[in-house]
């Protein structure tokens, strides 16, 4: 490798970069754009509200106590429905996927078991979904929590099981706190493979790198400066997702030694990887459709944007082969939990992985047959 | 003076293969040092692949190129020190000035060449700080004709260094590579065009099916292989045509609806012109008579279609 020659390259790929204002944007802008919409989500859980469409049919003092309860901690927020409207055509032409009908006779079998004159009396509360919908499993849960603690107020004892909440962790976190290392790991795999394999592409489609090859730049040089070049752009979009955490969502993580020692082997990695792919993308256009097959699966597979633990047994086995996986759990291993352990073993994987990917990638990149 | 001094090139019978496809079939030449070389042939002749082996790009699947005395298998170092090269269609990065490019391939070559001197040379001191995607394809040409020559190389490749370029930008190309070959650089030119061969080459080689058709200087290849006169008639009336047939010659439509036929002597021309005036026929329009030139050589020995370009080149 010559410093030199590396340095040349390295001019010429920032150069090129600071030129093209809307390429700079969107490399940085991306994973920002993510911070900001997923930290808006996943920072007020508390503010957690549905609209509940109630038919009232009993329009009584027993039903009013029920709305009451569905409202309790803004959980609902109810929408009445007329008395004639048909529930079901309601939800459909009114889009709605819960749909709540209290019956004529509420507030009569509500005397009878306050009152103790029936023991055994209950009435059905009729809910209208639609199953396709994708929220309607969190809404079904909050409003069998309601209905539970109504029913425990009715059988008039005490809970004997409660539930007492033991963090492991000393501080409270939220889920903006785990979800920030997973972007800044999937911000920098991203930018190191995607653009080592679309500017591998293009240059040997415009017939550069054979240019190239008639100098004395080798494939190391060549690697080696794509390496630095990511290098760059990875520590300024940590920063500035870190920044924006900071700032917006008030994210508090641990930024010790081990932050940049896990960027430059997550880059040394992926790029890597981006030129040994390099020889299956012949055309710029090939490229996207290559880094993309690579880097989707990579994404949801590694633990990104939710646990390993929610998928199927072999998909978690399958996580444990990729790369970004490591990433994963040695950004949270350091940054969340402050475990050297845990991080040393991660980045000791991901280095293998590196290592791998570094002599793959020199021994793979074709520039003249 | 000895072998490998005066010829700055010798490639030895140089094959290349492809899974089942032989590229390049046994191919010997020497290149003179000093001289214009020009490598022509059809597409998929073997053109580039041969250039490119010669350039280190690619490597043989067997025989040896001696490139300024030395093996380029063992030399790869070294030979690209010493060579040039302008690569087929050449492209830069788009947004880097004509001045920060050269610097780059300086830099890469570790000389420290006269940028101004180098961009004088090939007309583009105005467009310096221009960036590569805002030149015109002549001007692309010209930066990678300064690039191929920042490190001062003995050999110059240039492989199609006008194709796709006005007459005008032709021109300029040519001043530069006349300019090259009267500082003493021998010059590998690959090309299409006839017309560019016939006016910079010292020897000119023949390539088809990746083999050697021919090789020698322009002249020395139109009278080896061509005998006779080309003569050309307009309008191609039918009864003319009948005429010269029946006189013994072989007449060919033209695709501007001419007569073309071929003849061995002067005499011949002015026997053909008689008989039309004593038939009765009315007399040509349009008469041309032709020496043969290297581009029916070419014809001749690729047994390809010529294509006109407007640049008396084919495709």
């Amino acid at each position: 490798m010559t410093p030199r020659i590396t340095a040349a390259m390295l001019v010429v790929r920032v150069r090129s970069l600071y030129r093209e204002p809307s390429a700079l944007f969107f490399t940085f802008a991306f994973p920002i754009i993510l911070v900001l919409v997923f930290g808006t989500i996943f920072t007020r859980p508390e503010h957690l509200n549905f609209e509940l469409p109630v038919q009232d049919n009993s329009g009584s003092e027993a039903s009013a106590m029920l709305l009451k309860a569905l409202t309790t901690d803004n959980a609902f927020t109810i929408i009445p429905i007329p008395p004639d409207a048909d529930p079901r055509l309601y939800a459909r032409e009114n889009k709605r996927n819960l749909l709540l009908v209290i019956p004529k006779d509420f507030q009569v079998l509500h005397n009878e078991r306050a009152l103790k004159l029936d023991g055994t009396a209950s009435v059905p509360v009729t809910y209208v979904f639609d199953p396709s919908s994708t929220s309607l499993g969190t809404k079904l849960q909050l409003l069998n929590t309601i209905v539970a603690a109504a029913n425990q107020r009715y059988s008039g004892t005490a809970a004997f099981i409660t539930l007492k909440p033991v963090s492991i962790l000393a501080s409270t976190y939220r889920f903006i706190e785990f979800f920030v290392p997973g972007i800044i790991a999937m911000a920098i795999m991203t930018s190191s493979l995607s653009s080592a394999l679309n500017m591998n592409a293009e240059l040997k489609q415009k017939g550069i790198l054979r240019k190239l090859a008639a100098t004395p730049i080798t494939r190391t040089d060549w690697l080696v400066s794509s390496i630095l070049y990511q290098l760059i752009l990875s520590v300024i979009s940590t920063v500035a997702i870190l920044l924006v955490s900071y700032f917006v969502f008030n994210v508090r993580l641990n930024i010790g030694t081990w932050l940049p020692l896990i960027v430059v082997v997550e880059v040394i990695a992926f790029v890597g990887i981006g030129m040994t792919l390099t020889p299956l993308a012949r055309e710029a256009e090939s490229a996207s459709a290559v880094s993309n097959a690579v880097l989707f699966p990579m994404m949801f597979l590694s633990g990104t944007f939710f646990p390993v633990e929610m998928m199927p047994g072999f998909l978690q086995t399958f996580a444990r082969f990729l790369p970004l996986y490591y990433v994963n759990e040695a950004l949270r291993a350091s940054m969340i939990f402050a475990d050297c352990a845990g991080t040393l073993w991660s980045v000791a994987i991901l280095a293998a992985f590196a290592a791998v990917a570094f002599v793959a990638g020199t021994v793979l990149t074709r520039w003249g047959e | 003076m000895t072998r490998s001094t005066e010829h700055a090139i010798i490639v030895d019978h140089l094959s290349k293969r492809y899974g089942d496809l032989l590229a390049v079939d046994d191919v010997s030449f020497a290149v003179n040092t000093g001289e214009v070389f020009a490598f022509l042939g059809p597409n998929g002749a073997g053109k580039s692949t041969t250039v490119e082996i010669i350039e280190t790009i690619r490597r043989p699947t067997s025989g040896t190129v001696t490139l300024l005395g030395m093996n380029i298998a063992t030399n790869k170092a070294e030979v690209v020190r010493r060579i040039g090269v302008l690569p087929q269609g050449f492209s830069s990065f788009d947004r880097i000035t004509v001045r920060e490019t050269l610097s780059f391939y300086a830099s890469v070559f570790r000389s420290l060449p006269d940028i101004n001197a180098l961009m004088d040379l090939t007309d583009l001191r105005a467009k310096a700080n221009a960036q590569f995607k805002t030149l015109s394809g002549g001007l692309k040409q010209r930066v990678g004709i300064a690039a191929a020559l920042v490190n001062d190389p003995d050999i110059v490749f240039l492989d199609e260094p006008t194709t796709g370029l006005d007459p005008h930008a032709r021109r300029q190309v040519w001043q530069v590579l006349k300019g090259l070959k009267a500082r003493g650089k021998t010059i590998f030119l690959t090309t299409h065009s006839m017309e560019e061969a016939e006016a910079l080459a010292d020897t000119v080689a023949i390539i088809s099916k990746g083999r050697i058709v021919a090789i020698g200087s322009p002249a020395r290849l139109t009278e080896k292989h061509t005998e006779q006169m080309r003569l050309t008639l307009k309008p191609g009336d039918a009864a003319v045509l009948d005429l010269v047939r029946r006189m013994g010659f072989s007449p060919t439509r033209t695709i501007d609806d001419g007569i073309a036929v071929s003849v061995p002597a002067a005499d011949d021309v002015r026997a053909i012109l008689a008989a039309i005036r004593e038939a009765g026929l009315p007399p040509p329009l349009g008469l041309d008579v032709r020496k043969p030139n290297l581009e029916e050589v070419y014809l001749k020995l690729t047994g390809e279609q010529l294509a006109q370009t407007g640049q008396g080149g084919v495709q």
